[in-house]
């Protein structure tokens, strides 16, 4: 039995666990390059982090607001989109192969795509929308037009996962509760918060479990799309334990700030669990 | 004398204000809907495919002018940096999926037909580790990878991606031999097969297409994965996203040759998409 975990334990001990503590010891040292002894400086960088306006003031809030609303909104357009694939059309194979493209292509090149079509002065979406008479957006320059179009691309990637799993749900209904509500003459919108969503419940629950703890380290689209700009204003955690880091050379700093991310991550994990398990008993 | 047969009358809801003044309007928002829900997924995508296919001064305004060309491919493949991290994506996707397949199998198996202490312990270890951002252990990562000497090289990028798969791929195997009926298992007990033989002749082949739908998502996944590959690696060992963010956010001008090279780094998500879906929706079902 414990042959069978041995190796992933193995591998998650030494290239995850053991580089957690490695990464703590780095936290409390002094990084920069005039320093060659690494001296221990305790809590600095720590309290440097949760000193850092930007870090409270932009980081925080942007991590948890692109949490929700990605998870939010992507949740409601995948379940818009499973309920639509739920009933027979002409050409629903093909939505259903096309919605899978956000789920296959990298994240780097969704980024890469969006941040093109939204090119200030190129992109093809800036044109259409000057054409069709909408004002000048700075899609890439202002703040919340930049960090709108984060979450567009996060919903965009994620929404199609939501479809899928959702679909599946769907599909393996029973259809006594469906039958009984057409006896009983339920309209269609009674029917659906009555019955399917009760029913897909579980299954929601579950994925928005995933999906919240998965969208707290979001990098790879905030990176291509904006590198946290303009002037620090767009970074996430993720993006700022890494500018810290790589990019201000405060290997440090940056160090405690994945830190206290891991840490927020597990309480807020944990919560999360605990959330669900209640959940699911209620519905049970 | 025959009696009639007596079926009960459904009860329909009667036709609301917007089908009764607009027939067939709902079957035409409908449509509408899909084309639009095909707009959305597919424009970016094209909108890409046509920049690469663009000579370079044929980019802006993309959708007027008729000149097309294949230079900005060759162009690209031209560059020997970008084949490099092609491969070199190719093998890291490939090693990383066989050998997290590998590892996690027996973790899989494990959490879903042991019970007792261990189990709910690695249960709770892999639960907890998955919820830790990949940022948190890449960075120091970075150091332990340095002082090890394998920064840059093919076991410094392969042995973390495993350790992150070990968390989640475990959960998904757990949930493949979870599905199956342990009954045939025990069938084979009593026939005389050991422990070993049951899992191996008995639960593997049930759990196989599960399996297999695993691996094209983890070989996807490998391939298209970033923040490993931009903090792992460096001019030896280039990965084929990180030289494309390099592109992207370093130069940033030269479009159409960005878009062709985004294009041969998107061609498995093509082909996967399109020839592999049946294992996609499956693997991302569990």
């Amino acid at each position: 039995m414990l042959l069978l975990v041995a190796p992933a334990a193995l591998v998650l001990v030494c290239f995850q666990i053991i580089p957690i503590f490695i990464g703590m010891n780095a936290s409390f040292r002094d990084w920069s390059l005039v320093n060659p002894a690494k001296t221990w400086i305790g809590l600095k960088h720590y309290r440097d982090v949760l000193s850092d306006p930007v870090f409270l003031y932009t980081v925080l809030p942007n991590t948890f607001m692109l949490m929700v609303s990605s998870v939010v909104l992507s949740l409601a357009s995948g379940l818009g989109l499973a309920l639509l694939l739920n009933k027979p059309f002409f050409g629903r194979p093909v939505v259903r192969t096309v919605i899978l493209l956000p789920l296959t292509v990298a994240p780097v090149i969704t980024a890469t795509m969006i941040r093109w079509s939204f090119n200030d002065q190129f992109g093809v979406i800036t044109n259409l929308l000057s054409v069709l008479g909408f004002p000048e957006i700075g899609w890439l320059s202002d703040k919340w037009p930049s960090f709108s179009l984060i979450i567009l691309t996060d919903v965009w990637i994620w929404a199609p996962w939501f479809t899928i799993i959702i679909l599946a749900a769907l599909q393996g209904l029973p259809r006594e509760p469906f039958e009984a509500a057409q006896i009983d003459a339920s309209g269609k919108w009674r029917t659906f918060t009555h019955i399917t969503l009760p029913m897909l419940k579980p299954v929601i629950i579950v994925c928005v479990l995933i999906r919240s703890i998965d969208a707290f380290r979001t990098f790879d689209q905030v990176w291509i799309l904006t590198g946290g700009g303009p002037a620090r204003e767009t970074e996430v955690f993720s993006v700022y334990a890494y500018v810290e880091a790589f990019v201000h050379l405060d290997y440090g700093k940056g160090a405690a700030a994945a830190g206290l991310g891991a840490l927020i991550m597990l309480v807020v994990g944990i919560g999360l669990y605990k959330l669900v398990n209640r959940l699911m008993e209620v519905s049970r | 004398m025959t009696v009639e047969p007596f079926t009960l009358p459904i009860a329909r809801p009667g036709p609301t204000m917007f089908e009764r003044f607009a027939p067939g309007a709902w079957r035409v928002f409908i449509g509408l809907v899909i084309v639009a829900v095909l707009m959305i997924f597919i424009a970016p995508v094209a909108i890409l495919i046509v920049t690469s296919i663009r000579p370079a001064s044929g980019i802006y305004y993309i959708w007027r002018g008729t000149e097309f060309t294949l230079q900005n491919y060759v162009e690209v493949l031209q560059q020997p940096q970008i084949l490099h991290a092609m491969f070199n994506s190719f093998v890291m996707a490939t090693l990383a999926t066989v050998v997290s397949l590998g590892v996690t199998v027996g973790s899989g198996y494990m959490l879903s037909r042991f019970t007792g202490r261990i189990q709910k312990t690695w249960f709770a270890t892999i639960y907890v580790f998955r919820t830790v951002p990949y940022i948190s252990f890449v960075l120091p990562l970075y150091l332990v990878t340095t002082n090890l000497r394998i920064y840059d090289t093919y076991l410094g990028l392969l042995l973390p991606h495993i350790a992150v798969h070990v968390c989640f791929f475990s959960w998904l195997m757990k949930g493949f031999f979870d599905s199956i009926n342990p009954s045939m298992e025990h069938a084979a007990l009593i026939d005389g097969c050991t422990r070993w033989g049951a899992f191996r002749r008995v639960a593997l082949p049930s759990a196989m297409p599960g399996i297999a739908a695993l691996s094209i998502l983890s070989w996807l996944w490998t391939w298209n994965e970033f923040l490993f590959a931009l903090i792992l690696t460096g001019q030896r060992t280039p990965m084929i996203t990180s030289t494309m963010a390099q592109f992207v956010t370093e130069t940033g001008t030269e479009w159409n040759l960005m878009s062709a090279t985004a294009v041969l780094a998107m061609l498995p998500a093509l082909l996967v998409t399109i020839f592999g879906q049946k294992y996609v929706i499956r693997g991302l079902r569990m």
